[in-house]
């Protein structure tokens, strides 16, 4: 083992405030570029309009970058923020930490939520966010030392290159005996060599005596990082009491904590055993409805899913408490002890591996044609250990091998290698070609959208074939539901702010399940309410999965199940507990609704943001090939001839095809219109000069842009 | 017998799930039942046969994500 020497470059010195009904009223701010360390007051306009979290990231972000702003660039933002609520104990999933920056693949606003300790113990430490701009040389770490109040810019060689070995050097480095006062934030070679690198934050594994990580992973946000020449960001914080956010009400927040973490106890081992099994119970589930994506989402079945469900990961977790925050009753990050991988530096030596949870396993698995266990958790470590994406790993390979069994790319464009789905020794090559920047694993590593470039203008690639199969929207895969079916779910796709990634809405149940909404106003209703409460979490340092995947026993018998009221209450009581400013549930969504579209008026001021940019390839609607049609040929012609009213009567399956991406791509277009609408934007989809003073986000900048894309009063 | 969650119901010889939730009150909510430790999905509930002394759990709306 390497030993590490450390070289200070700054060192800054302050007096921690006490949090203050969960804020800090202070941000920290680190240039790298001039070594240097600032501290930036929270207005109390800055929190009643972004409130915290995601928004105090969009706010500093915003204040950081210009149109011209490149991902590459020194004056790009990092931010990293938790929220008024996070890092309060026994309230289930308060620890999460939301990121921001420029992306590489969408070039606008990027964002992504994580577990970990990283966020609370940087509010604890005295910041609601911390903003890192400018570029280092390298082998710098930003040590966040909240116990000794300080912020130290530090050079330190001897580190591991991989993520997997950095948290745990680095927690050890800085921990002086006590592990679980710390927290680090980093990143490995695949951040370096692709455009689709994560970021890992650790937590420390009491019990298993190990420093444990989730990922940031979308967007390439690891990929910023690590071209800002900075190795890793290190918080250390001490012990965690419902007294170290300082709630306004703490008798109000010991009553509603209790009543959810107990109900999470009670029900979680009835409902979907998230303690148990995390989100591995959706794979034979979506598998079943015809929702996993298999082989670059022409499928959403295949009869080996059940090789890669529940019933093989409950064997292949360790058991034992797996909260990513402390307290948290839905504990639902498992991880597999003592695998030894087959490939790779790491070959032949056992290691812990965290997860791999539903994406992961569809992206890396069935996506891929890959329906082995083992494959997909060691495609899981090394994409973590190398800081790359699983999601756009697993959706980005995906494409690779359509377009290699389709012919458009063949063994003279990936240095020799078989592609085709199933492939699962070479779909681990890839990932660790990803990490040396070396072969065919460095294009695909520059994400589908630049691929789907090259494969044109270098390899003669049928572009229109691509511009369909390719599954990217804005720049960024797709996470792993298909979306054929639900045109609700196309919209939570498409128009999601950063791309299709599912955290705005996950209507597929509601919409083609259910049939909960079957007009284009009941959808857009839904596609306001549920990008907006779901934006919600991320404003207040939370996660969602306690919301709704965990039910009351008596939630169908309420007048909207699919909200789940009864949790929403407690979310609003909770707001009220810690902050002292008591809202209803009404009040969140009104919270939300102002960062999410001060977000879409940045991705407008980025170049994007319009209704041409909320696009999605025609695979997410409907069969691209007459292979997809002709698998499910009974579902289209009924549908062709009982939804369309068409006479198909001696029409061949292109013809059929065709009829129906017709009508889809119509009914998407109709689906936007409904969904501006109903946000209060205008047909281009953007926010009109009502909706921005109704938010109270009409600052002279946003009306300018407006005005600049003739929107105004 | 089997048991629905804390409740009772008669057994019957060729009781498939889809015909257990027929009897049940807001049966359309459920997407989702685990029988006997089992998940099953509503495309599989015909086919999937209901034995005596069976325990089924009725799992809320699938949330994903």
């Amino acid at each position: 083992m390497n030993t590490l020497k450390t070289k200070e470059i700054t060192t800054y010195k302050y007096e921690r405030p006490a949090i203050d009904r969960g804020y800090a009223n202070q941000t920290l701010c680190v240039d790298l570029s001039q070594s240097s360390i600032a501290i930036k007051p929270v207005s109390e306009e800055m929190k009643r309009v972004f409130v915290g979290g995601k928004g105090f990231d969009l706010w500093l972000l915003w204040n950081a970058v210009n149109p011209q702003t490149r991902w590459d660039d020194p004056e790009n933002a990092i931010c990293i923020a938790s929220g008024p609520m996070g890092g309060t104990p026994s309230y289930p999933g308060s620890g999460k930490s939301i990121v921001s920056t420029i992306s590489p693949t969408t070039g606008s606003v990027m964002d992504s939520n994580v577990g970990g300790y990283f966020g609370p113990y940087l509010k604890f430490s005295g910041f609601d966010a911390l903003e890192v701009t400018g570029k280092s040389g390298g082998n710098t770490v930003l040590l966040i030392d909240g116990v000794d109040q300080m912020v130290q810019l530090l050079e330190i060689s001897g580190l591991p290159e991989d993520s997997y070995s950095m948290s745990s050097r680095l927690t050890d480095h800085f921990s002086a005996g006590k592990n679980q006062t710390i927290s680090v934030v980093s990143t490995g070679p695949g951040a370096e060599h692709t455009l689709i690198g994560c970021l890992n934050f650790t937590w420390y594994d009491v019990k298993r005596k190990r420093a444990r990580y989730k990922q940031a992973g979308r967007g390439g946000i690891g990929t910023v990082f690590f071209h800002k020449g900075i190795r890793a960001i290190v918080a250390r914080w001490d012990s965690v009491t419902m007294d170290t956010n300082n709630p306004a009400d703490k008798g109000a927040l010991t009553t509603v904590a209790k009543a959810y973490s107990k109900e999470i106890r009670d029900l979680d081992p009835k409902q979907n055993e998230m303690a148990k099994l995390g989100t591995t119970h959706l794979v034979p589930i979506m598998n079943d409805f015809d929702l996993l994506p298999t082989h670059n989402f022409r499928f959403g079945r295949h009869p080996g899913a059940n090789n890669i469900g529940r019933d093989v990961f409950q064997h292949l977790f360790d058991p034992g408490y797996d909260g990513c925050w402390k307290g948290c009753t839905v504990a639902c990050s498992h991880g597999v002890k003592d695998f030894v991988p087959m490939t790779g530096p790491y070959k032949g030596r056992k290691v812990f591996v965290d997860g791999p949870e539903y994406e992961t396993i569809a992206g890396c698995g069935s996506n891929i044609g890959v329906f082995d266990p083992y494959t997909i958790v060691e495609m899981n470590f090394y994409c973590d250990t190398y800081g790359l994406d699983t999601i756009s790993v697993g959706t980005g390979i995906a494409f690779v091998m359509e377009c290699f069994e389709m012919g458009l790319i063949t063994t003279s464009h990936t240095g020799g290698m078989e592609l085709s789905f199933g492939n699962r020794l070479n779909a681990l090559e890839l990932v660790h070609q990803m990490a040396s920047g070396k072969g065919f694993g460095a294009v695909v590593g520059q994400g589908i959208r630049r691929m789907k470039d090259i494969f044109e203008k270098e390899y003669g690639a049928d572009a229109a074939l691509m511009k369909d199969i390719g599954m990217e929207s804005k720049g960024l895969e797709f996470s792993e539901y298909m979306t054929k079916e639900s045109l609700a779910q196309q919209g939570g796709y498409g128009i999601a702010l950063k791309g299709p990634q599912h955290d705005e809405a996950w209507l597929i149940f509601l919409d083609m399940v259910h049939n909960y909404m079957p007009t284009f106003e009941q959808k857009a209703e839904a596609l306001h309410w549920f990008p907006m409460f779901r934006t919600w979490f991320g404003l207040c340092g939370l996660c969602k999965l306690p919301w709704n995947d965990i039910v009351p026993e008596d939630n169908k018998e309420t007048p909207e199940p699919a909200k789940v009221m009864k949790h929403v209450q407690w979310y609003a009581d909770y707001f009220s507990a810690v902050t002292g400013r008591k809202v209803l549930p009404d009040d969140l969504i009104k919270m939300s609704e102002a960062v999410y579209n001060f977000q879409r008026i940045f991705n407008l001021k980025m170049g994007y943001g319009k209704r041409e940019h909320d696009t999605l390839p025609y695979r997410a609607m409907g069969p691209v090939t007459a292979l997809e049609y002709e698998s499910r040929r009974e579902r289209y012609d009924k549908q062709l001839v009982e939804k369309q009213g068409a006479d198909i009567t001696g029409k061949d399956t292109l013809e059929k095809m065709a009829i129906l991406r017709r009508f889809r791509e119509k009914q998407y277009e109709e689906l936007k219109d409904a969904v501006y609408e109903r946000r209060g934007w205008d047909k281009d989809g953007i926010p009109s000069v009502e909706t921005v003073k109704r938010l109270g986000i009409d600052f002279p900048e946003v009306l300018d842009l407006l005005k600049a894309n003739g929107v105004s009063s | 017998m089997i048991r629905v969650g804390d409740k009772r119901f008669p057994w019957h010889e060729g009781m498939t799930v889809s015909i257990l939730l027929e009897g049940l009150r807001d049966s359309d909510s459920y997407a989702v039942v685990r029988l006997n430790g089992r998940i099953v999905s509503r495309p599989n509930f015909a086919a999937t046969p209901v034995p005596d002394e069976s325990e089924v759990i009725l799992i809320p709306m699938v949330a994903g994500g």
